[in-house]
């Protein structure tokens, strides 16, 4: 990892000229619906992003796997029925001031995109796309990225990671992409200003520290021995079954595929998002339903990102960027839960006698 | 004689109107439109249904997103329902529709709520030929078919 | 003990319900509580943080909850309102669950961001409310508080965007509807909404697109809305429930004034009015039929 400086005058005129090359730069906007938030948008001019504000209020997912998009196009003729594939090639676009917890679930859900069969309209976006992220110093109660191994200076998932100092930013450069963005733009780093960083990094990690500690190595083998726990039961009561947590999920990626006409004989092939929250999503056509109420379905979501992806995959699928708590009515906290389960999983067996 | 207009890909354009119809008053009396020779425009795709309470408020919005530039509704008038009360419920769900659809920017004139009786050929003929012109007026209805996929914000 | 807090401890004691569904302190607020033993009553809060309506929970299908048992649930005048749709609509019996209902002088429209009731701060779901003392009831709690500042915020909008032309119109919910990613959330934080089967969901035909395309989203909302009319008591759980924040809560004022302005009907927390959909009157406004 190198370091380099960038001004902000230098940053400035990096972004002027990816916008001048008709680049899309994707950065946190003030949102139009409420200028308090912000979410990712693509810009038009550097002064439109708005870094450091807030947590966005959508991650980066939809960029790699949007609400909907076409996988093909199908018309029937009176030859047989002609498919046409969408293209997966995806123009180059540069993703500018995101969180490294956001940054982070790519990394994590690419696993899963390769895993027994290559997506390639996720990869074709994820090879098209440069990262530049930022330390994260929005850290509030809800956060918990250093619970799950990550952390707001984790540079996981970014081409160049830049932290706030004096003048400008000290750019970690983690990928030779992110080198070649910075070139000409960046001079030397001065040690003070690797100091500097080094200095804000500590700070804003220990603002997420103290939210919720790391999750123990063998978490993961004790949901699995503990599927049968009567805790589930009431652990939760007070969920919907809504989905909001899953669609601003940085790392839920399921989806359902459908059909749509637009004439009796053509239409289009789609993908939507979907959530293993909704009563319909385990479904059988015989009308079994394997997940037949919402604690069944709430043990899925815990199980799946804390057990039986890591398990596979070697990853936790959660970057502890805290959204699913902030966006549920019902009050479900996910670190607080973490907590409860964790506490759980380590009280000492009663002992008899004595 | 139908209404076309020059639209802006320079073919001429003429405007899509399905009509839900009650089988017993309005299908009736178009159909006495007919005999009657009295003219109306061709643009008017007629659907049978028993009752104007068959109406589904779906059923218009499905109308406008596989094509329809315009839509009537039309059944007994209230008392006469060939099965007494329909069109009483009827009017209470198309005053709602008709009140939100133009809450969300559906422009009144693209819907026509009408009673027309069996023996109402002449009325018939008015709302066909004056829906057909006002939805000629405003164009074609394509923003409520647009359908280019969400994928990323814009 | 609070008053809420001693009757919730009796009736647990005495197994009149085997869970009492109310108000709690959670890490982010005020939440749903399930208390089930008696110990646990001392949690139950009630202040101006305790927006959600709770009535959902007692939705039969909701397995986890039902399992529990007879339920006590808390609630306010206009969460009452839910409880006698559903009862009204035969998805719980009258005598199956204890209604606490509590006197209440509004809660805030954005609970834990603010400490005390103003006409910026209170939600605007409580301007006009006239269930202060609600009506229906096994137990009624609490002394009637003053009535709440009016908070005119929505009234506004609603009033700016009738001037609006049709095509602003058209664009202004184009615009907000566009960030609807089909998740349904509004729906399933809906007490009302408790089809087993969604019309969104029914695949055979498809008459609601089930993708985030602008005709598809417009389908379902509109939908939706129409679906709730004369049902929806204007909690507010759609809009909360919302990880868009889509103002749904606009459509559904919108809808329950046409309800009211044409039906001189309101929700109503008395099971046995009828509601405006099952019943006609021969005189009912026609003006916009031909």
């Amino acid at each position: 990892m190198t370091h380099r400086f960038l001004s902000h005058q230098g940053l400035a005129s990096l972004v002027a000229q990816l916008l001048a090359a008709n680049t899309r730069v994707i950065a946190p906007v003030r949102a139009k619906d409420d200028p308090q938030q912000i979410d990712y948008q693509p810009i038009h001019s550097f002064e439109e992003a708005a870094i450091g504000v807030r947590l966005p209020r959508r991650s980066l997912k939809e960029y790699f796997l949007p609400p909907t998009e076409v996988l093909l196009h199908y018309s029937q003729t009176k030859e047989g029925v002609e498919i046409r594939e969408v293209s997966t090639a995806a123009p180059p676009q540069v993703i500018l001031g995101a969180t490294p917890c956001d940054v982070a679930s790519l990394e994590v859900v690419d696993k899963v995109m390769g895993w027994d069969y290559r997506d390639e309209l996720w990869f074709g976006r994820r090879e098209a796309t440069t990262i530049v992220s930022f330390l994260c110093s929005l850290a509030d109660s809800t956060c918990f990225c250093t619970a799950v191994g990550l952390g707001p200076e984790s540079f996981r998932g970014s081409d160049l990671l830049l932290v706030p100092v004096d003048g400008g930013y000290l750019a970690n450069v983690v990928t030779s992409r992110g080198e070649a963005l910075l070139h000409g733009f960046a001079s030397e780093a001065t040690d003070a200003a690797i100091a500097a960083a080094e200095s804000s990094s500590r700070a804003a990690r220990q603002k997420v520290d103290s939210n919720l500690e790391a999750l123990p190595a063998d978490f993961g083998g004790w949901l699995a021995s503990n599927f049968d726990n009567p805790l589930w039961k009431t652990i939760a009561l007070r969920c919907h079954g809504c989905g909001a947590c899953a669609a601003v999920c940085p790392t839920c990626h399921c989806f359902d595929i459908v059909d749509e006409h637009d004439t009796a004989d053509s239409g289009v092939r789609r993908r939507n998002w979907d959530s293993c929250q909704t009563g319909l999503f385990t479904l059988h056509a015989s009308g079994h339903n394997p997940r037949q109420s919402q604690s069944e379905r709430f043990r899925q979501r815990i199980q799946h990102k804390f057990s039986i992806y890591p398990s596979r995959f070697a990853e936790i699928l959660c970057t502890g960027c805290g959204r699913c708590s902030r966006s549920c009515p019902g009050g479900m906290d996910l670190p607080k839960l973490l907590l409860e389960l964790v506490t759980l999983s380590q009280a000492k067996p009663e002992v008899s006698g004595q | 004689m139908s209404i076309e207009v020059e639209s802006e890909t320079d073919q001429t354009w003429s405007p899509k109107v399905v009509a839900f119809v009650c089988n017993w008053c309005t299908y009736t009396g178009a159909d006495l439109a007919g005999t009657s020779r009295l003219k109306m425009d061709p643009n008017v795709r007629v659907i049978k249904l028993p009752c104007s309470s068959r109406v589904n408020p779906l059923f218009i919005i499905k109308a406008f997103e596989r094509g329809a530039d315009g839509v009537i509704v039309s059944g007994c008038h209230t008392g006469d329902c060939h099965y007494s009360t329909g069109n009483y419920h009827a009017r209470r769900r198309f005053a709602i529709l008709h009140d939100l659809l133009h809450f969300m920017g559906v422009d009144e004139n693209r819907v026509t709520f009408a009673w027309v009786s069996a023996s109402e050929g002449n009325k018939w003929q008015q709302v066909v030929n004056e829906t057909t012109a006002r939805v000629a007026e405003l164009g074609p209805f394509s923003e409520f078919q647009g359908r280019q996929s969400a994928g990323a914000p814009q | 003990m609070t008053e809420l807090q001693e009757l919730a401890r009796q009736l647990l004691t005495e197994k009149t319900v085997n869970v009492v569904i109310g108000y709690e302190e959670g890490p982010r607020g005020v939440r749903p509580a399930f208390i089930t033993a008696p110990e646990q009553a001392s949690s139950l809060v009630f202040n101006i943080h305790c927006v959600q309506n709770l009535a959902a929970y007692l939705n039969p299908r909701r397995k986890q909850v039902a399992q529990l048992g007879k339920a006590a649930i808390v609630v306010k005048g206009c969460d009452a309102r839910a409880v006698a749709g559903m009862i009204r609509e035969q998805q719980v019996e009258r005598a199956n669950v204890v209604i606490i209902a509590l006197r209440c002088g509004g809660v805030l429209q954005n609970p834990g961001t603010a400490s005390e009731l103003t006409a910026e701060t209170t939600s605007v779901r409580c301007a006009g409310c006239t269930v202060r003392d609600p009506k229906l009831f096994d137990y009624v709690l609490g002394e009637l508080p003053p009535e709440p500042p009016v908070n005119t915020h929505r009234v506004e909008q609603i009033a700016a965007l009738e001037r609006m032309t049709s095509a602003e119109r058209w664009n202004f919910w184009t615009a907000q509807l566009s960030r609807c990613v089909r998740c349904h959330a509004c729906r399933e934080a809906c007490p009302m909404c408790f089809c087993v089967k969604c019309t969104a969901e029914k695949t055979q035909p498809q008459w609601i697109d089930p993708s985030s395309t602008p005709r598809a989203n417009r389908a379902w909302q509109t939908m939706r809305v129409l679906h709730q009319a004369g049902r929806c008591v204007d909690c507010l759980e759609c809009e909360r429930a919302c990880p868009e924040h889509i103002p749904l809560g606009l459509l559904a004022r919108y809808v329950a004034d046409a309800v009211e302005r044409r039906f001189d009907y309101a929700a109503s927390d008395d099971p046995s009015v009828a509601a405006p959909f099952g019943a006609y009157r021969p005189g009912d406004e026609e003006e916009f039929i031909r």
